[in-house]
């Protein structure tokens, strides 16, 4: 996860390195004050590497598990017998539990069962997700899928949540950006693996089962879960871990400080409607294309299968190192909103690359990642800017329900576009919603244009994140 | 500064990109022609008929000044004979008694003669089927054993096209059964329709045709096959002149509007052998065969051709012996349906595959007016904005008064 931070917070940092690193009290080489080993001191490095370690990894099956479907497309629809607008549902369900859990989230973390308790059962309830969604295929039954997919995207987002605020509670002040960026890329190792080692997966059980159908795809998915059931182990570990360190240091549990008025939305200001309808057209275009993309380079650009997976992964791929070094950039410069129209604009020319021409598509894919990445960098600091402090959990919360909305309805209607229209209408459906963010963010510069705020952003964030759908 | 980098940045991609797809926006030939259906022209009773109905359909498609003739007829082998003249009265004379005998040579003529342009003819001529227990779906690398026997579409028995002629929408439907038990609840069956102008099939593929094309239909329904792991082949042939040379290219497409998921189309064309000469005819098809009757995405297959073959003889179509003599040699084609992994012919026993034969060239594929409506939409709204806005911010800039001195007062 990616925020920025202004020059006030960097010494504020120097501070509260007191207790940390370094220490006057304790020797580097664990000595003689201090009874523990290093990699059981909560105050030491090695030991909050291994934290960090297991926080990565905490979201590493939910990332991994939720492009799945993507990676077994064909599969999929092959031993369950779907249609494009069946499959799609299995994404659809994972967004809809998220329109209204984007504001219960913090609640839930802060209030009803703590950030330990709260970041295992959420661990779970992707497990149990991710185990359900196995055995709808296993016994043939895509609604038990369907409802698989729902319980792993109440456990998926919420996850997220926890893991950003694990984050801050841990690294505030010690390199936090670093630890946000190694999550993330972790995040997106996860999904980049997926993509391309699934469909070896299942060749392999396959071969090994000497059939098809629905009970191998069954045993494959069932095999998925295993990176769920790894999180979950370390979600137990990391709760484990703090309330220890929570006794040793006589720190407080994490909180994620979010606080959510929902009567705050009648005071958004048009630029933050402008931001919502950028975010929601933007990210409609991506992850739906995503997963829908391995058939299309397979069909399109006559790829193999590998070869399309490996493709459909790039923008996972670009997103891990991009996201940082543009992050500093969109930081270093300030105009956010400029940002913004760039990635619009690029990933307009990338699918219209796609579908009006027959280039080679690692070009069109390569920039739709980097596009992408910049996007995340740009925009949602942004609502920082637009709305004051005490609004901003409602202003990321509503952002994030919408676009978890847009994401549940368009991905339901691309699959409907794809059997009966094509691809070639499917990307101008995609199209049309960049160009609708595109409308959007150049109203919103003319709007600030001539409000008189000119051009720099410098943009002060102090709100971490929360969202599956963001890098 | 900034809106004239974004104006520029979008003036730029907006041509690069749309020239390629500028080819696809070109809408189309309005070419129309005056169609007439008869069936057995000049067949009266006195004619004895051999076993089995006469099936002869002759289509006129008159234009300004030329006619096209498709001739439709399942004597022999089925085949659709295409021959253009140059005048707009030329008519089609058949010898009865000659054709009906089996002393088929010159008995089927287009008068006047010398007002003929170009002729040609596609047969359909034979229905192979594999057995597939690998599931490979590659025919070319099978031993002959895994073979049976093929189906001779000229021992195929034929309905009367009579029951099945419509004088309106200008079609026809011929359904024939093979001499063994696989065809004792199915059938194979050529649907064949003519153009007056432009348009689309209403079914997928939904060939784009213009008045200078008719549609072969070809679908397989409740047969039989030989065994657990069939798979069909069809073999077409062409004839025409020695003089022109026969290729078949697939071209990319990038339009799937009207054929999901397909981005090919195949044509078979026929030119002067001087490579520079038009196009004179055509075959085309799009490289999809479909696996129910009103199919949705999944039942698509796709399909491949083989090599040209030149034929030693003329194929055992009456037509064709009856109206095509010298000088005119013919070429077959394998056409295969399905690819290894899709389902065999017996998940749903039915396939079809549609080709379009014509005179010229063959049509190009264009989009439909809603995908250049939402891109015109879509890629304009944002360029007006950003000119109005710019202007907007320049005329506010040009009227603010530069602030200068402020009175002391």
């Amino acid at each position: 996860r990616e925020w920025a931070l202004s020059d006030t917070d960097i010494s504020s940092e120097r501070q509260s390195l007191m207790d940390g690193e370094g220490d006057s009290f304790t020797s580097r080489d664990g000595g003689s004050s201090n009874s523990m080993l290093a990699i059981c001191d909560p105050t030491r490095l090695a030991h909050r590497f291994v934290v960090l370690l297991l926080m990565c990894f905490l979201g590493f099956g939910s990332y991994f598990c939720y492009d799945n479907p993507a990676a077994l497309q064909t599969q999929i629809k092959q031993d369950m017998e779907l249609n494009t607008s069946q499959f799609m549902q299995l994404y659809a369900w994972y967004s809809w539990p998220n329109v209204v859990l984007c504001f219960l989230g913090g609640f839930l973390l802060d209030r009803v069962f703590g950030i330990r308790l709260g970041t295992v059962i959420f661990s779970i309830l992707v497990c149990v997700g991710q185990v359900i969604f196995a055995a709808g295929a296993l016994f043939n039954a895509f609604w038990l899928m369907v409802f698989g997919r729902f319980v792993f995207g109440i456990g998926g987002e919420s996850l997220a949540v926890a893991q950003n605020t694990y984050a801050v509670n841990w690294f505030k002040g010690r390199g936090l950006n670093l630890v946000f960026g190694l999550q993330l890329s972790m995040a997106r190792l996860g999904s980049t693996v997926n993509m391309n080692v699934m469909g070896l997966v299942y060749h392999r059980i396959w071969d090994w089962r000497g059939s098809t159908g629905y009970s191998t795809l069954g045993v494959v998915l069932m095999i998925a879960s295993a990176t769920c059931v790894f999180s979950l182990a370390c979600a137990v570990i990391l709760g484990y871990l703090d309330k220890r360190a929570e006794r040793l240091l006589n720190k407080e549990e994490g909180k994620t400080g979010e606080v959510i008025k929902l009567s705050d939305v009648k005071d958004f200001p048009p630029s933050l409607w402008l931001i919502f309808i950028i975010c929601v057209g933007y990210y409609v275009a991506v992850f739906p294309f995503i997963g829908l993309g391995q058939v299309f380079f397979i069909e399109k650009f006559n790829f193999s299968p590998a070869e399309a997976s490996a493709i459909n992964s790039v923008v996972y791929i670009i997103s891990a190192p991009a996201s940082p070094i543009l992050g500093f950039m969109v930081d270093k410069t300030g105009k956010n909103i400029l940002w913004v129209v760039m990635a619009v604009v690029v990933t307009l020319a990338s699918h219209m690359m796609l579908a009006f021409t027959f280039w080679n598509p690692w070009i069109a894919m390569s920039l739709l990642g980097v596009s992408y990445s910049l996007l995340a960098c740009a925009l949602w600091p942004m609502v920082a800017y637009v709305v004051p402090e005490h609004q901003l959990g409602t202003a990321y919360g509503f952002m994030q329900s919408i676009q978890n909305l847009g994401l549940a309805l368009i991905s339901m209607a691309a699959g409907g576009i794809l059997d009966s229209r094509g691809y070639l209408f499917l990307e101008v459906f995609f199209c049309a919603f960049v160009c609708l963010a595109l409308v959007a963010v150049v109203v919103l510069y003319f709007l600030n244009l001539i409000r008189g705020k000119g051009e720099n952003w410098n943009v002060i964030i102090l709100e971490p994140f929360n969202s599956h759908f963001l890098f | 500064m900034a809106t004239a980098a974004s104006l520029l940045l979008s003036l730029f991609i907006w041509p690069l990109l749309t020239r390629p797809a500028f080819a696809f926006l070109d809408r189309g030939d309005t070419y129309r022609r005056k169609v007439s259906l008869e069936l057995n022209p000049g067949l009266n009773s006195s004619h004895t008929a051999p076993l089995g109905v006469i099936n002869l359909l002759h289509v006129r498609a008159t234009g300004n000044n030329d006619t096209l003739h498709f001739i439709f007829c399942s004597q022999g082998a089925p085949a659709v004979l295409l021959v253009h003249t140059n005048s707009s009265s030329s008519s089609l004379k058949v010898d009865w008694l000659k054709f009906l005998s089996g002393n088929l040579s010159g008995s089927l003529k287009i008068e006047p003669e010398n007002s003929v342009h170009y002729s040609s003819a596609l047969v359909f001529t034979r229905l192979w089927e594999y057995d597939d227990v690998n599931d490979t779906a590659d025919p070319t690398h099978l031993p002959p054993s895994s073979f049976f026997p093929p189906y001779e579409l000229q021992n195929f028995t034929w309905e009367d096209l009579n029951r099945t002629l419509n004088y309106t929408t200008h079609t026809a439907q011929l359904c024939g059964k093979g001499p063994t038990e696989s065809f004792h609840n199915g059938s194979f069956c050529l649907g064949f329709s003519a153009f007056e102008s432009e348009g689309r099939g209403p079914t997928w593929p939904r060939l784009l045709h213009n008045a200078n094309a008719s549609q072969v239909r070809f679908w397989l329904k409740g047969v039989t096959g030989r065994s657990g792991f069939s798979r069909f082949v069809l073999e077409l042939q062409h004839i025409d002149s020695k003089e022109l040379s026969s290729q078949v290219e697939t071209l990319r497409s990038i339009d799937d509007e009207y054929t999901p998921s397909i981005f090919q189309v195949s044509q078979w064309v026929f030119s002067p052998i001087n490579s520079t000469s038009p196009i004179l005819g055509y075959v085309q098809w799009k490289p999809v065969a479909y696996r129910t009757e009103s199919p949705v995405l999944n039942d698509a297959t796709p399909c491949r051709h083989s090599h040209l073959m030149p034929m030693d003889q003329l194929p055992a179509s009456d037509l064709v012996l009856a109206y095509f003599g010298d000088g005119y040699s013919a070429h077959g084609l394998n056409v295969t349906f399905s690819i290894a992994g899709d389902p065999f012919y017996n998940a749903t026993d039915y396939l079809s595959w549609t080709v379009l034969v014509g005179l010229g060239s063959p049509p190009t594929e264009s989009f439909s007016a809603l995908v250049i409506g939402i891109m015109a939409l879509g890629l304009g709204i944002p360029l007006v904005l950003i000119l109005l806005g710019g202007v907007f911010v320049c005329v506010r800039k040009q009227r603010s008064v530069p602030q200068g001195y402020e009175p002391i007062n």
